[in-house]
């Protein structure tokens, strides 16, 4: 076929076809309104079996739902059968049941008003032509194709069976009830020989129908993903039919209800195979048969406790008491709450095994979670695990931005790759993105309740991502103050030293040059030019004191040295024992500062008589321990200034201990990571 | 006395240029940085490299380094280095290395006379440590256990002090090298200098010495 344009795509030859579709459909509904009013018609003549007005909506109902579903279909996709036997089912309802008033009118009510009285009462016998669109939609649903070229002489032979049925009831003896007294206007009649024929045909439509219903059931069998939701949807449809037939037993209704529901049948077939084949909500069907399973079976389940509890009730408090009704009313209502999951959770587990198994684990995790057995960030390898897809992969939205993050809190670009992607939302927030594989949408009910079940795990866990990382940027933020706190006080020092020193020095050099240059007689100014220079002196010392106060130069040199300074110029005795490892210079700054802090400190508040200093590297950290033996009572939280080490050891994410029995000396510890 | 200058500041390159002028000596070259001293070093070969410590381009112990490479390249040029502050790391390996070098902290050269008196000391191939430096690295318990040690240990650490080696100090004491080496360890045990290896625990000592004589 390749290279031949189809018929249908001359845009010309489409309005043709859409205009034949809507214009056949509008025909369709135009007969049933037009049969609707020659039925009042009759019933105003009081001929019986006319005039039933709740009927009525469901006569309009089959016609209308296959006619407008079906021209819907032809209209947008004409190459698709469907459409076309839908229109045409609506069509033949139409002529069929419009032709019964019509036959009335003309024969009953108003006898020669009418044409061809006796040609509708045939029409209208032919209502077997019922069957013939849910016959015809069974083989070539959803795609308007026969499911194999195998099914082709099964096709033929419901078909020709439905041909045979019409065919026999054209020609037979006496017209169908209820105008069995009316006369068969077609000269034709089959010889008496051949009266078995009527049954056969029977026989061959009913086969047929058990046929199309086998050939939709293989066809679901074989299905995957979208068609088996279409199939679904037939199948709901069909499912109504055991459905009214348990409600007309127990309403015990019959005659007119049965035609009713037998139509409202065929109105709700027409409307599922729309959904199924424009694909309109197509995904809800899952949720639907769902939800008609769970009912279905509460509603059966409640009604026996009910009727159960009233009838024992009743034995016991006298037939008829009120009190019975009401006991049954109050296990009833108590009842529903614990039977409705447990129903849903059988019909999962029956119905729909992933979707059981995958809530169940979903709960499992929540409640671990709950119960502190796991972690909310965990949630993500859960529902990977719950939903079987590997590559599923949970992304928070994190609050107050627009970035996502991993479980592990590291932030990340979701990228586009063949992954699809579905927004997880609590409370109408969105609070972090699913990506898993393509599949699953087919599944959006097992998605949709197993992200719904799974959000309270997901927001806690997003967050505390949040939080940690907000924390991360704190922590970072503080060690990059301290660390250009460092660098400040190097420049400090450096200033100091190279700048203002240097000054002093040359100043104090040109008043010595002066004073050695002086003439004899000037000699007496040398004192005060000595006393000139030493006071420069003095302010070198003062500003070498202040420099080394703001960082020690000897820091250049590495821990040990500095602390050596540190120890030398301390007032009582310090011993220090310092590693000869050089560390990372902010490391060393830092340790520098909370020895001498802490040293300061023991030395004003402590009145020790020894201090012993301590810097070792081991597993990768500095470990330092400042201990003295003064007053003890050191107490981070009564400002003693043991808070600023606090702050020093933590923005080098170290940790600080201290231990300050009252009169027991203290002893500080601290931990630097280094990295080595 | 032929000098050269390595300071990056001008008035005090000049000041220090003024001040030994003054004192009858010849600045033969004055330069910015420890680059362009290498080579006056070289062309002038003076007796005496006046260096700063902190030069350019990165302001951190070039003129230590230079100062090194004066004292492998031109023996003859003794090296006295200047700093702005104190720091043992390089001045104990050149003191260590042998004579004519001296590290003093800046502001020394307002004592025109000590300064001057070094200046020629390290020229003669002795010399100078800044006491500041000594007291670094020397601890007060140190110089106490100088008293602990005998009369023949205190003529041999004195013979160390002037920078002999174990084997010239054998010859002048008429002893075997290894009674010497006996003796050093017995010193630097006495002394409290750390075991663990050290090439500078011999300088130690002598600065120990040096400025217990100092005192």
């Amino acid at each position: 076929m390749a290279g031949r344009k189809p018929l249908y795509d001359n845009e010309p030859v489409r309005t043709a076809l859409r205009l034949a579709a809507w214009g056949l459909a509008l025909l369709a509904v135009a007969l049933i309104a037009g049969g609707l009013v020659l039925d009042r018609i009759a019933a105003g003549q009081d001929v019986e079996e006319v005039g039933n007005v709740w009927l009525y909506p469901w006569l309009l109902g089959a016609v209308a739902a296959p006619a407008a579903v079906g021209a819907l279909i032809a209209a947008r996709r004409p190459r698709n059968a469907i459409g076309w036997v839908l229109v045409a089912g609506a069509l033949s309802l139409g002529v069929v049941l419009a032709a019964t008033p019509y036959a009335w009118v003309a024969l009953e009510a108003h006898p020669g008003s009418l044409p061809g009285g006796s040609w509708a009462a045939l029409v209208s016998s032919l209502w077997p032509v019922f069957f013939a669109w849910p016959l015809a939609i069974a083989f070539v649903f959803p795609d308007g194709r026969l499911p194999s070229r195998r099914w082709r002489p099964f096709a033929l032979f419901a078909a020709g069976s439905m041909a045979l049925l019409m065919f026999v009831l054209v020609v037979a003896e006496q017209l169908e009830a209820p105008f069995s007294d009316a006369p068969n206007p077609v000269p034709l009649r089959l010889p008496d020989t051949l009266g078995l024929v009527r049954p056969v045909a029977w026989l061959a439509v009913f086969a047929s129908l058990v046929v199309g219903a086998a050939a939709v059931r293989i066809r679901y069998r074989r299905s995957a993903g979208i068609e088996r939701l279409q199939l679904l949807w037939l199948a709901y449809a069909a499912l109504l039919i055991p459905l009214g037939v348990v409600v007309f037993l127990a309403l015990g209704e019959s005659g007119d209800a049965v035609v009713g529901f037998l139509l409202g049948i065929e109105a709700a077939v027409a409307i599922a195979v729309g959904v199924a084949v424009m694909r309109y909500r197509l995904y809800e069907i899952d949720r639907l048969l769902n939800r008609t399973l769970v009912y279905a079976f509460l509603t059966a389940a409640l009604g026996l406790v009910y009727a159960s509890v009233s009838l024992l009730a009743g034995v016991a408090l006298g037939r008829g008491s009120t009190w019975a009704t009401a006991l049954a009313m109050l296990v009833v209502a108590i009842a529903f709450g614990r039977l409705r999951s447990r129903v849903q959770a059988a019909v999962d587990w029956r119905f729909d095994r992933p979707r059981y198994e995958a809530l169940r684990r979903v709960r499992a995790f929540v409640e671990d979670v709950r119960e502190g057995r796991s972690e909310p960030e965990d949630i993500g390898e859960t529902l990977a695990a719950a939903l079987r897809d590997r590559s599923a992969e949970l992304l928070f939205r994190l609050p107050a931005s627009d970035a996502y993050a991993d479980s592990l809190g590291t932030v990340v670009e979701p990228s586009a790759d063949d992954r699809s992607v579905t927004t997880v939302t609590h409370r109408g927030q969105e609070i972090g993105l699913l990506r898993h594989a393509p599949s699953l949408l087919e599944r959006p009910d097992l998605l949709r309740s197993v992200l719904a079940a799974s959000s309270l795990a997901i927001e806690i866990a997003r967050l505390r991502v949040g939080v940690r990382l907000q924390l991360a940027e704190v922590e970072e933020s503080r060690a990059r103050v301290v660390r250009a706190g460092y660098e400040e006080r190097r420049r400090l020092e450096r200033d100091l030293h190279d700048g203002a020193q240097q000054r002093l020095v040359t100043l104090g050099i040109v008043l010595r040059r002066l004073q050695r240059s002086l003439p004899r007689e000037a000699r007496i100014l040398g004192p005060a030019l000595d006393s000139a220079v030493e006071e420069i002196g003095l302010a070198i010392d003062d500003l070498r004191t202040i420099a080394a106060g703001v960082r020690p130069p000897r820091l250049d040199e590495g821990l040990a040295a500095a602390l050596a300074d540190l120890a030398r110029a301390a007032p009582v005795r310090v011993d220090v024992e310092a590693t000869g490892e050089r560390l990372p210079a902010e490391v060393e700054a830092a340790a520098y500062f909370v020895v001498c802090e802490a040293v300061t400190n023991a030395v004003k508040h402590g009145e020790p008589s020894h201090v012993r200093v301590e810097a070792v590297v081991a597993d990768g950290a500095l470990r330092l321990v400042v201990a003295d033996d003064g007053r003890g009572g050191a107490n981070l939280a009564t400002g003693t200034g043991l808070s600023g080490l606090t702050d020093r050891v933590e923005a080098q994410g170290g940790t600080l201990r201290i231990h300050s029995p009252r009169g027991a000396g203290t002893r500080i510890e601290a931990e630097l990571p280094c990295g080595s | 006395m032929r000098i050269v200058i390595a300071e990056d500041t001008v008035l005090l390159r000049e000041g220090l240029a003024g001040l030994l002028e003054d004192a009858g000596h010849e600045v033969v070259a004055r330069v910015g940085d420890a680059e362009a001293l290498l080579p006056v070093v070289a062309e002038h070969e003076p007796d005496l490299a006046v260096v700063d410590v902190r030069m350019p381009p990165e302001y951190s112990d070039e003129g230590m380094r230079a100062a090194a490479e004066i004292r492998r390249g031109h023996p003859g040029t003794a090296v006295l280095v200047l700093s702005q502050h104190v720091e043992t790391r390089h001045a104990l390996e050149l003191v260590a290395s042998g004579g004519g070098f001296g590290y003093l902290l800046k502001h020394r050269v307002l004592d025109v006379d000590d300064f001057l008196d070094a200046a020629r000391r390290v020229s003669e191939g002795g010399s100078a440590l800044d006491p500041a430096v000594v007291a670094t690295l020397v601890s007060p318990r140190q110089e106490d256990a100088l008293g602990e040690l005998t009369p023949r240990e205190q003529e041999v650490l004195g013979l160390m002090a002037e920078g002999r080696t174990n084997s010239a100090i054998a010859k002048r004491l008429w002893l075997t090298e290894r009674t010497v080496e006996t003796h050093v360890r017995s010193i630097l045990g006495k002394l409290g200098l750390p075991i663990s290896g050290d090439d500078h625990r011999r300088v130690l000592a002598v600065l120990t010495y040096l400025r217990a004589s100092a005192v």
